[in-house]
């Protein structure tokens, strides 16, 4: 299966997209974890907010997604 | 439904020798939360009832013996005889036992480490034929025992010594595969010897067990020895009796515990009451259902000689909240308390969570075949902890909403196709991402809107019409702007510089509600909505991210079945591993993904949070 070399630069593209916001969701997130983790020592009822602080982050990868779709989309 | 039961606030005022009838029949009423009273100008805090004194000197000591007893904690049947002095005697007479064991076990323990520091120095003296005696100070000997570093060097060590002196006498042996010796000579040059030796590299070892031993150091090993085994068999029957103990006590134990905690709650509530020299006076909140019997109720058993005010609850008053659902919502109240539990003036989202949860949920897991699994997972769950039933309540709801989903989509186990049968779908997941993609952004839109109507309306009845017209409906009209915008770049035919003039006069209307609504936070909040709409997405890239894990694994185990043979197991067991993995990767990824959505995008809408919750006096913390 020959491809172009565009169509290869586009899915490197994305793919860069993808990386880069997974990395910077992974950081924000083990921050936030961290943080997390020391005030459940504290408090143990913080639980359910830690967990869901924990998360807020991964927004940033869903916008990655979403702007590698967008970059994939150009490939047609 | 959406509204917490409704709170009357109550005032009890009595004379004092009142007190304990009323704090008796309110614990058993349980139904009055009792706001604490703070130490002011005209009422001092109530003291405690009498017997808390020695309530808590008798707790204190269940409670150690539950703890050195190693007792766990659990639902018991135990007839107790509810008296004091029962409970304090046998406790007392517990602790007595039990410390005489622990006494008796402490010395046997001491007895066996010391034995064990003696078996070691009769270990290394064994094959030294000198008897154990000879190990003892002396005047004008001296001797010297301990290990050389070469174990040939013994006879050349004796070389040297024999030329300091004749009067010598030398034992040696291996121990360990290392050469022992032990050395007697004149006290009178030992120094010349000890210098001699530490050329020899001789490394020293004293023996300060054995001094009051005798005779053979193998036949006392022996004895050590057996004398260390009856010490350990006693060891172990001082601990089986001490975990019969903790057996034959353990309900007597547990059963004390929670009835003599529950005196002293009711001995110490005076300790959240107003006070005067002669009266009392308890402020507190009653769901109004309960309002006119409760008060019948003290009215009676005091042959109305107390007063008791109420009222239905205040705008500013900080009330505490009873969340009020139907039955099969009920479970869903987990989430609130989880997160914070609604004021008393606004809408409780319990129930709309209910209807929305489960959908956002399936919407992401989205798959027939692993609905059916964890809705039989959590079923059996369920029946084996019956502790954790509004969570796993809350999981089976879910798992149908998967179920559903799962038809719409067309999936079962990942599969579209059973054999030859294609399983009809309204929207294939893997096929048409764009049909998905714009349909979780469509349910992210109404779910958002769904949140500030809410807010809308939580507004409107605590602030008037107004304040809900700029802080929420604002947004509204912001989002008609919107679509606005797209109507004029798309369907009219004014001149670019006409649209952005048009587009930005338009733009103040929403612009300037909002600032009257929220102030400047809610200007600085515009991208939030549109971040909040993409945040949707998710319902999109996470379903994606499981069915295509669950091809990937129905493609590697197709390849072995084809192969046929034995591989059809591996084949078989890829299948099993891989769809666990992924059911449980899919459970926790929609399970949280879809708390966040409520938590973050919808409730950020319209919930305020924060209040109390609604605890009455005498009802267990569980």
């Amino acid at each position: 299966m020959a491809v172009e070399i565009s169509t290869g630069l586009i899915a490197l593209a994305s793919g860069l997209a993808i990386a880069g916001s997974a990395f910077a969701a992974a950081w924000a997130e083990k921050e936030i974890g961290v943080a997390a983790i020391g005030a459940m020592a504290e408090k143990e009822e913080l639980f359910g907010k830690g967990l869901i602080l924990t998360v807020i982050p991964e927004t940033i990868v869903i916008f990655g997604l979403v702007i590698a779709y967008l970059i994939l989309g150009l490939a047609k | 439904m959406l509204r917490p039961y409704e709170m009357s606030s109550v005032i009890i005022t009595g004379p004092k020798n009142l007190q304990e009838t009323i704090i008796k029949e309110l614990h058993n009423l349980k139904i009055l939360h009792i706001i604490e009273h703070s130490k002011n100008e005209f009422a001092d805090i109530g003291r405690p009832l009498e017997s808390a004194n020695r309530l808590s000197e008798i707790l204190v000591k269940v409670r150690a013996l539950i703890a050195a007893l190693n007792i766990k904690k659990q639902e018991i049947k135990f007839e107790l005889k509810k008296s004091f002095l029962e409970i304090e005697s046998t406790a007392r007479k517990l602790t007595e036992e039990l410390n005489i064991n622990l006494e008796e076990l402490k010395k046997t323990e001491e007895l066996i480490s010391k034995n064990e520091s003696i078996k070691q120095e009769l270990e290394i003296l064994k094959d030294i034929n000198a008897p154990l005696e000879s190990f003892a100070p002396y005047k004008s000997l001296a001797y010297f025992t301990g290990y050389l570093k070469d174990e040939n060097k013994a006879l050349a060590l004796k070389e040297e010594l024999l030329k300091a002196t004749q009067k010598l006498m030398l034992f040696h042996c291996l121990v360990k595969k290392r050469c022992f010796i032990v050395l007697f000579i004149d006290s009178k040059i030992k120094d010349a010897v000890s210098n001699i030796l530490r050329k020899a590299n001789f490394s020293p070892v004293s023996f300060v067990n054995i001094g009051n031993l005798k005779g053979n150091a193998s036949a006392n090993f022996k004895k050590i020895e057996e004398e260390t085994a009856k010490l350990q068999k006693k060891k172990g029957e001082i601990k089986a009796k001490i975990v019969n103990l903790g057996k034959d006590y353990k309900d007597f134990l547990i059963a004390s515990d929670d009835f003599l905690s529950e005196q002293l709650e009711k001995a110490e509530a005076p300790l959240k009451f107003a006070a005067t020299p002669s009266s009392f006076l308890i402020k507190g909140w009653i769901p109004t259902d309960d309002l006119s019997k409760s008060i019948d109720r003290l009215n009676k058993i005091t042959h109305n000689k107390i007063f008791v005010h109420f009222e239905s609850a205040k705008k500013e008053d900080k009330v505490p909240v009873k969340l009020k659902n139907p039955k099969y919502a009920k479970a869903f109240e987990f989430f609130m308390d989880l997160y914070t539990l609604p004021t008393y003036k606004e809408i409780d989202p319990t129930f709309i969570m209910f209807l929305t949860y489960p959908l956002l949920f399936g919407f992401m897991l989205g798959d027939f075949g692993y609905g059916l699994t964890t809705l039989i997972l959590f079923m059996i769950l369920k029946r084996l902890m019956p502790k954790a039933k509004n969570f796993l309540n809350i999981l089976i709801f879910s798992s149908l909403s998967t179920m559903f989903f799962g038809l719409l989509f067309g999936e079962f186990f990942g599969f579209e196709e059973i054999g030859s049968f294609y399983l009809p779908h309204i929207l294939s997941r893997v096929h048409d991402i764009n049909g998905l993609m714009f349909l979780a952004l469509v349910v992210g839109i109404i779910h958002i809107n769904l949140g500030l109507l809410i807010g809308f309306i939580n507004e409107y009845k605590s602030h008037g019409f107004r304040t809900g017209l700029y802080a929420k409906g604002s947004w509204f009209i912001f989002e008609i702007w919107l679509v606005f915008v797209v109507w004029l770049f798309n369907f009219t035919n004014f001149t670019l510089s006409t649209k952005i003039l048009i587009l930005l006069l338009t733009l103040i209307v929403p612009l300037y509600m909002l600032y009257k609504g929220e102030g400047i936070r809610g200007i600085i909040e515009i991208p939030s909505i549109f971040s909040n709409t993409l945040s949707y997405a998710r319902l999109m890239a996470i379903g994606l991210s499981s069915v295509v894990l669950a091809l990937i694994i129905n493609d590697s185990a197709e390849q072995f079945f084809h192969k046929g043979g034995f591989l059809v197991l591996i084949g078989v067991l890829i299948l099993v591993i891989g769809h666990v993995i992924n059911i449980m990767l899919g459970l926790l990824g929609s399970f949280l993904h879809s708390l966040r959505l409520h938590y973050v995008e919808f409730f950020t809408k319209f919930f305020h949070g924060g209040a109390k919750k609604y605890q009455p006096f005498g009802l267990k913390i569980q």
